[in-house]
């Protein structure tokens, strides 16, 4: 019983950094409909700035983190500015191989400014932990859960209550219309591929601080945020907590109880059945 | 004066061709870029340095002629199936004399495969696992010590350390090399006290031990073993230590004997016992690097990092085609597979000499990091150095 409640606290933890994982995905996807193949490359580069944040200026993580993401937000921006926006109009597959091309390329460029060497983010804080009704609770994962849960809250109130926020989401709902009404796409194609990249920015900082990091993790974590999307559905970005919570115990049951080598075979089992069964993710409408 | 001109063409001509002889050629595809490419470049670097050394001390002797080697390199980016592509094309497009393998065991595992179908020696330093060399396949030779047998000197450690550990977590990676040392292991440990209270067996890309660790942790287990890769050994022993998992020792198959590991971990990388074929002594002596010390510091000097025992065991593919080429005292990929089967040399990697099946033995150095610093503590003659014993735990170090 008392394993099992651990296992549920670790489930939870991780599930939280799933869900900010798969945040800016699932924006770019609902918004842009674009499946960012990248999404996973850029959560690595944010991983590294908040490493060389880290280790060249002593920069707590969590500091690093809004750094991250602001450099990671021009990024994105420049990108969809003068790439994406080039063939947003085209087929979904031509956006799907650009954004893999992009993901080979910035690997590539990562393994040779950063080498292939094995990073961590190791602040002396990293291992703390504290005891909560028989549970050990690692407090950099308990602080990552709270940073993705206030990033998802807060990217669910700009979309739902601010005037660009309402601007991204007509832009996606009907695009003619949102014209008619004097929203420039171009710039808010941009804007949106900007905080999705922001995001990912995010998730990378958080992650450097629980895992190691090398230029290879993005295409694993690619798949992993695509899983999560699925489950939760791309109806509302809200909806990506549960489908990160989902499968972060999901996975950490498996592991336990099935053993640690079907983790994959069963979180992407569910993907299949999910997009079987109900298509608009767990909590979206059915059709 | 024209038959003149012509006839000094041809003498030109001959005496060239007799002069640069066409070099010997090695091929190999190796993992440069990739997720694999952290310890890929201790094959291609090595290789590089060795066959630059070879060169430089005159080549190889064949007859009276004296051959320079030449190295072609093709990084297979971590993939297997492009691996096994790019051997192909070194033996029928390249056309070279000999195969030079590849790092980690799958690898090697699909590419002898190629060796053998055209009956074209291959010598890799970068696959143990026993699968390799159970097919009873002619032509792959392997130069790191069995599998199975990675552990073998950590248990017998285990035996003398007091208060003994009684329970044994045994966790390995679902690929050729860490399920063989997982058997070999099982195997071991079943001939001794110790009993094996938790068996995993884990998926290659797990970044998350969570659940495991939790299970460990309730056990009270007194020893882990893991047999896994650097990536996953690193998130590990972070996870251990963020969910306070105390073991009295830890030991894994690869990372505790790489700078770069200890560099990522800091002072978490303290206590954990790893294994490695290959220290770094004035002892090993060697032809071309004078020592095993003497190329550690030429190696770090000129690529920038420390070698481990990948390194050596990729110099001592080389110097062995070496040995065979000139003891076979011919290029003649049947002759000169007889030949490797019978060199017996010592190396800077240690005695080189193949058994039957094609693999070498050498004794696991039982290693521990102990204050940032990699320890020998207990080689096949016993203790070396005091290990540190049981590990304390997280929160009082």
């Amino acid at each position: 019983m008392q394993l099992l409640w651990q296992i549920l606290v670790n489930g939870v933890l991780l599930g939280g950094l799933y869900a900010l994982m798969a945040l800016g995905l699932v924006l770019v996807w609902g918004v842009l409909n674009i499946v960012n193949l990248a999404h996973g490359a850029l959560i690595m580069l944010g991983a590294y700035a908040c490493y060389y944040l880290f280790t060249g200026f002593g920069l707590d993580p969590f500091a690093a983190l809004p750094v991250a993401m602001v450099l990671l937000f021009c990024l994105g921006y420049l990108i969809q500015r003068h790439v994406l926006n080039l063939v947003i109009r085209a087929p979904m597959f031509n956006t799907l191989l650009i954004t893999f091309g992009l993901e080979v390329v910035i690997t590539f460029l990562a393994q040779i400014t950063f080498s292939a060497d094995f990073r961590t983010v190791n602040p002396s804080y990293a291992g703390a932990n504290f005891v909560l009704l028989g549970a050990t609770v690692p407090l950099v994962r308990l602080l990552a859960f709270g940073v993705a849960l206030g990033l998802t809250f807060a990217l669910w109130l700009f979309l739902d209550h601010t005037g660009i926020g309402r601007a991204i989401r007509a832009t996606a709902q009907n695009l003619t219309a949102a014209r008619l009404y004097g929203v420039n796409p171009r710039r808010l194609y941009a804007l949106t591929f900007g905080i999705g990249a922001a995001l990912a920015g995010a998730a990378g900082a958080l992650y450097g601080v629980v895992s190691q990091i090398n230029p290879y993790i993005g295409s694993s974590l690619t798949g992993k945020s695509f899983a999560i999307a699925i489950i939760g559905g791309l109806e509302k970005s809200i909806y990506v907590l549960v489908g990160g919570l989902f499968l972060g115990i999901v996975e950490a049951l498996t592991a336990l109880y099935i053993g640690p080598t079907y983790t994959d075979v069963v979180s992407f089992g569910i993907l299949v059945l999910v997009l079987i069964v109900r298509p608009t993710g767990l909590l979206g409408r059915t059709a | 004066m024209k038959n003149l001109t012509l006839l000094f063409a041809t003498m030109t001509l001959l005496l060239g061709s007799k002069l640069f002889a066409a070099p010997i050629e090695l091929g190999a595809s190796v993992q440069l870029t990739g997720q694999f490419a952290n310890t890929g470049r201790y094959y291609g670097d090595a290789y590089q340095f060795a066959v630059e050394k070879i060169n430089a001390a005159g080549g190889v002797k064949i007859g009276n002629a004296r051959e320079k080697l030449n190295l072609k390199i093709l990084d297979n980016q971590s993939d297997v199936n492009l691996s096994v592509r790019q051997y192909v094309q070194l033996v029928t497009q390249d056309k070279v004399n000999f195969l030079l393998g590849p790092f980690a065991s799958d690898f090697a595992l699909a590419d002898s495969a190629i060796s053998e179908k055209y009956d074209i020696p291959m010598i890799q330093g970068g696959g143990a696992s026993d699968q390799i060399f159970s097919r009873r396949y002619k032509y792959i030779f392997g130069t790191l010590p069995p599998a199975s047998d990675y552990f073998q000197s950590t248990l017998e450690l285990m035996g003398q350390l007091k208060p003994a550990p009684a329970t044994v977590a045994l966790l390995y990676a679902d690929d050729a090399f860490d399920v063989s040392v997982a058997d070999g292991t099982r195997k071991a440990a079943s001939k001794t006290s110790l009993k094996i209270v938790v068996d995993q067996r884990y998926s290659s890309k797990a970044s998350d031990f969570n659940s495991i660790l939790s299970l460990i942790k309730s056990q009270n287990v007194d020893a882990i073993l893991v047999a896994g890769h650097e990536t996953e050994i690193l998130n590990f022993i972070r996870q251990a230590k963020t969910l306070n998992v105390n073991p009295k020792l830890y030991s894994f198959t690869v990372g505790v004997p790489s700078a770069d590991f200890r560099a990522a971990l800091g002072q978490d990388a303290n206590y954990a016992f790893g294994m490695t074929s290959w220290v770094p002594s004035v002892v090993l002596k060697d032809d071309y690097f004078g020592n095993a010390e003497q190329f550690a510091n030429e190696y770090k000097k000129r690529f920038g990092y420390e070698p481990d025992y990948h390194a050596a065991s990729a110099v001592g593919d080389v110097e062995a085609f070496v040995k065979a080429i000139e003891s076979a005292n011919s290029l003649d990929p049947a002759k000169v597979r007889d030949a490797i089967a019978k060199v017996d040399f010592d190396s800077l990697y240690g005695r080189i000499r193949f058994n039957a099946a094609g693999q070498i033995n050498l004794p696991q150095t039982v290693v521990q990091i102990q204050k940032g610093k990699l320890v020998p503590v207990y080689g096949p003659k016993g203790l070396l150095e005091k290990p540190l014993y049981p590990m304390p735990e997280w929160g009082k170090r």
